[in-house]
């Protein structure tokens, strides 16, 4: 398999009203392979759709790329604070997919207006029939009505809207795929179509690899080829859903995902018990490690020193005590052993 | 089909509000106090007439104005020569026609006014929307001249004009529509005199209306800016030229509206325009009905303002139905 990502050292900030940095992305490297699908979990504000904004090269102000690294199918590109790159990798090389809840196409334009001109944009010989016929022929192989496309946003259901902008992320067929909270305006059956789509997608080889974020852990879990979890604007830990939900590496990952995703029967009582309290502001993070406020197993050296990533590119984690005991299971009580220290 | 029992229903709709509005319009200047009579037959008296005589004026104007017969019955004669296109004769400018007077004052308040909406609306928006799209210490000061102008009233700037370009750097003449001892034609002449008095009133007019329109525009553009389609447009790699189209519609639906409206309402008269700068438009001959109960006159220029702001209304209902979607759908409720 070969890489399909190489995001290094990535850092990118928001500039607040008072002149002030907040860095939603610190410090951030990301890889991955040809034919997966990575999904992205954390809680609200812990910078995920920063780091989409980062990666799809969609920031703006008062967002601010400030450094970093990005190769994607041997295509390299550096970021840094000018934000200058080059227009026709959005859409080509990189491409966003949004939550389709959000007013994402404008309500005065028909689908197939959108087709035409995205087509337009990245080759401009390309006619609005030729366009139109593409989008047709793509939305028959995913088992979608084409009329979709003669439609206004408004007269579409949330899950066709969902579908119907899937296929216009994926026109151009880009590397990449950024996919930020798709599925979570939509009912369940809905989420079921999308994300079997997106598989087929990724079979049929239209991308080559794609990031899901989401809050559901359930579908996290079941879509994901491995699972990256952030926390205060950097990536604590990267692994296989698998290991994450059986025996992640880093406490916040256990505290996350862990009660949730455990397949024995008494979850019902752990998935009561989450995490109390809330990720730091990012305008001030912790010193050290960032989750040493609330983490149940917590060392001096936490709030003294960063954790250095333990583990290989594809799989690691960022925890002093998981690199002292790197044979040991982080049990989620222990994690958790604090929940009475914070007010809810 | 949805869009033509749309436009059906809402024509049935202005229809009952035209009656209405007529009803309402020959019943409310009958409510005001004073019989204008009187107030004829007063000033006639003063021309030195006997009462024998003024007696028999009396009765005469009473009839030829058919305020002897009842209400009803004179309500049913107005409508009678409405339909011939007749609006009656003016009390207090007696034997003038209403049509003729408004004949003559409309072209005045429409030369004026017409130009300063469009100019003003096209000129606004653009400055807007470019303030919008530039940001900066242009956004900063366009943004700052247009509220001041836009919340300017009227006869404030006009009279900072008059003072200015009249007064003290007298460019322009002032002070009436047009030079003494000429009157009203298609002629070289007349044009030529008359377009150097309607420069003031016409630049008090548009700038407030560029204020105004500027920074409704530049809000409007702003907030499509930010939008989430915009966002998206961007992360699919769409021009800078093509997301402007997209924002422009969205920004400028609200905008058109505004427009008819305005132009709707351009049958009234800029009222306080032209009493400071004295120009003979619908304003200034409403303004001067009202005050002498010229009945006939009032409600030819409330009769006329009604009809061509519900046309206006329909029309801009209408243009709706056509470009924007949404309306199309849940009016017409052809839900697909
Ligand atoms: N415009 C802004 N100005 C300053 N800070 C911002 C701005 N937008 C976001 N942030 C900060 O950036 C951080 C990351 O935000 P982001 O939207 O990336 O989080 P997220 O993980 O996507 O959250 P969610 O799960 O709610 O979508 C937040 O802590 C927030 O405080
Ligand atoms: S043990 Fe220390 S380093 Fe690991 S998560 Fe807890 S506070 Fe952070
Ligand atoms: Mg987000």
């Amino acid at each position: 398999m070969s890489r399909l990502l190489e995001a290094t050292n990535l850092n990118a900030a928001y500039l607040t009203p008072e002149g002030r940095e907040v860095k939603a992305v610190d410090d951030v490297s990301l890889y991955i392979d040809e034919g997966e699908i990575l999904g992205c979990a954390g809680e609200s504000g812990c910078g995920k759709s920063t780091l989409g904004n980062v990666l799809a090269l969609t920031a703006r102000p008062p967002l601010y790329p400030i450094s970093g690294r990005i190769t994607i199918d041997g295509q390299t590109i550096s970021l840094d604070r000018e934000n200058k790159v080059p227009r026709t990798w959005r859409g080509e090389v990189v491409s966003m997919l949004p939550q389709g809840a959000l007013n994402s196409l404008s309500p005065t334009a028909r689908i197939r207006n959108l087709v035409g001109d995205v087509m337009k944009a990245h080759d401009a010989k390309m006619g609005k029939d030729e366009a139109l016929d593409r989008a047709r022929d793509r939305m028959k192989e995913l088992g979608l009505p084409p009329r979709a496309l003669d439609a206004y946003p408004h007269e579409l259901s949330g899950g066709m809207k969902q579908r119907v902008i899937t296929v216009i992320s994926t026109l151009l067929n880009p590397k990449l795929l950024i996919a930020d909270e798709p599925t979570s305006a939509l009912d369940v059956s809905s989420q079921r179509a999308l994300v079997e789509m997106l598989r087929e997608m990724l079979n049929q080889g239209i991308m080559k690899g794609v990031i899901f974020v989401t809050h559901d852990l359930p579908l996290l879990k079941s879509i994901s080829d491995r699972i990256a979890v952030m926390y205060a604007g950097q990536i604590v830990e990267v692994a296989s859903a698998e290991t994450i939900a059986d025996n992640a590496r880093h406490p916040y990952s256990t505290a996350l995902l862990n009660a949730v995703l455990a397949p024995e029967p008494d979850t019902l009582v752990k998935r009561v018990e989450g995490i109390r309290g809330a990720p730091p502001s990012l305008a001030k993070p912790p010193s050290g490690c960032r989750f040493h406020p609330r983490c149940g197993l917590v060392m001096d050296i936490c709030s003294a020193k960063q954790p250095a990533p333990v583990g290989t590119d594809l799989e690691f984690a960022c925890c002093h005590w998981t690199a002292q005991h790197p044979d040991q299971v982080i049990r989620v009580e222990d994690v958790l052993a604090r929940n009475d220290e914070v007010e809810e | 089909m949805g869009l033509g029992r749309y436009l059906l229903r809402k024509f049935l709709w202005y229809l009952g509000a035209l009656l209405v509005a007529l009803l309402l319009n020959f019943f409310l200047p009958r409510l005001i106090p004073g019989n204008p009579v009187d107030a004829l037959v007063g000033r006639l008296s003063q021309g030195g007439a006997g009462s024998d005589q003024l007696q028999a004026m009396h009765t005469q104007y009473v009839k030829e104005f058919g305020l002897d017969k009842p209400m009803w019955q004179q309500f049913f004669i107005y409508l009678g020569n409405l339909a011939k296109g007749d609006l009656g004769t003016s009390f207090m400018q007696y034997p003038a026609s209403v049509n003729k007077l408004v004949g003559d004052a409309l072209p005045f308040s429409v030369a004026l006014q017409l130009p300063a909406i469009l100019f003003g609306w096209l000129i606004g928006n653009l400055l807007g929307a470019i303030a919008a799209f530039k940001g900066g210490w242009f956004d900063k000061g366009a943004f700052v001249g247009s509220l001041f102008l836009s919340s300017m009233p009227y006869y404030c700037l006009a009279i900072l004009l008059l003072f200015g370009l009249a007064v003290w750097y007298p460019m322009f003449p002032q002070g009436r529509a047009y030079s003494l001892g000429l009157t009203p034609e298609f002629s070289f002449t007349f044009l030529n005199d008359a377009i150097s008095y309607w420069w003031l009133p016409f630049l008090s007019l548009v700038l407030i209306f560029i204020g105004g329109q500027a920074v409704g525009m530049r809000s409007m553009a702003i907030y499509e800016l930010g939008s989430d389609y915009v966002n998206y447009g961007r992360g699919l790699g769409m021009k800078d030229s093509q997301m402007v189209r997209y924002i422009f519609r969205n920004a400028m639906l609200p905008q058109i509206t505004g427009l008819a409206l305005s132009i709707g309402g351009l049958v009234g008269g800029a009222l306080i325009t032209e009493l400071v700068f004295n120009y003979p438009g619908m304003g200034s001959l409403l303004f001067g009905a009202i005050s002498s109960n010229d009945y006939p006159v009032i409600q030819a220029i409330t009769l006329i303002i009604t009809v061509t702001v519900l046309m206006a209304n329909f029309a801009v209902e209408v243009l709706y139905g056509f470009i924007d979607p949404r309306i199309k759908a849940t009016q017409g409720g052809d839900k697909s």
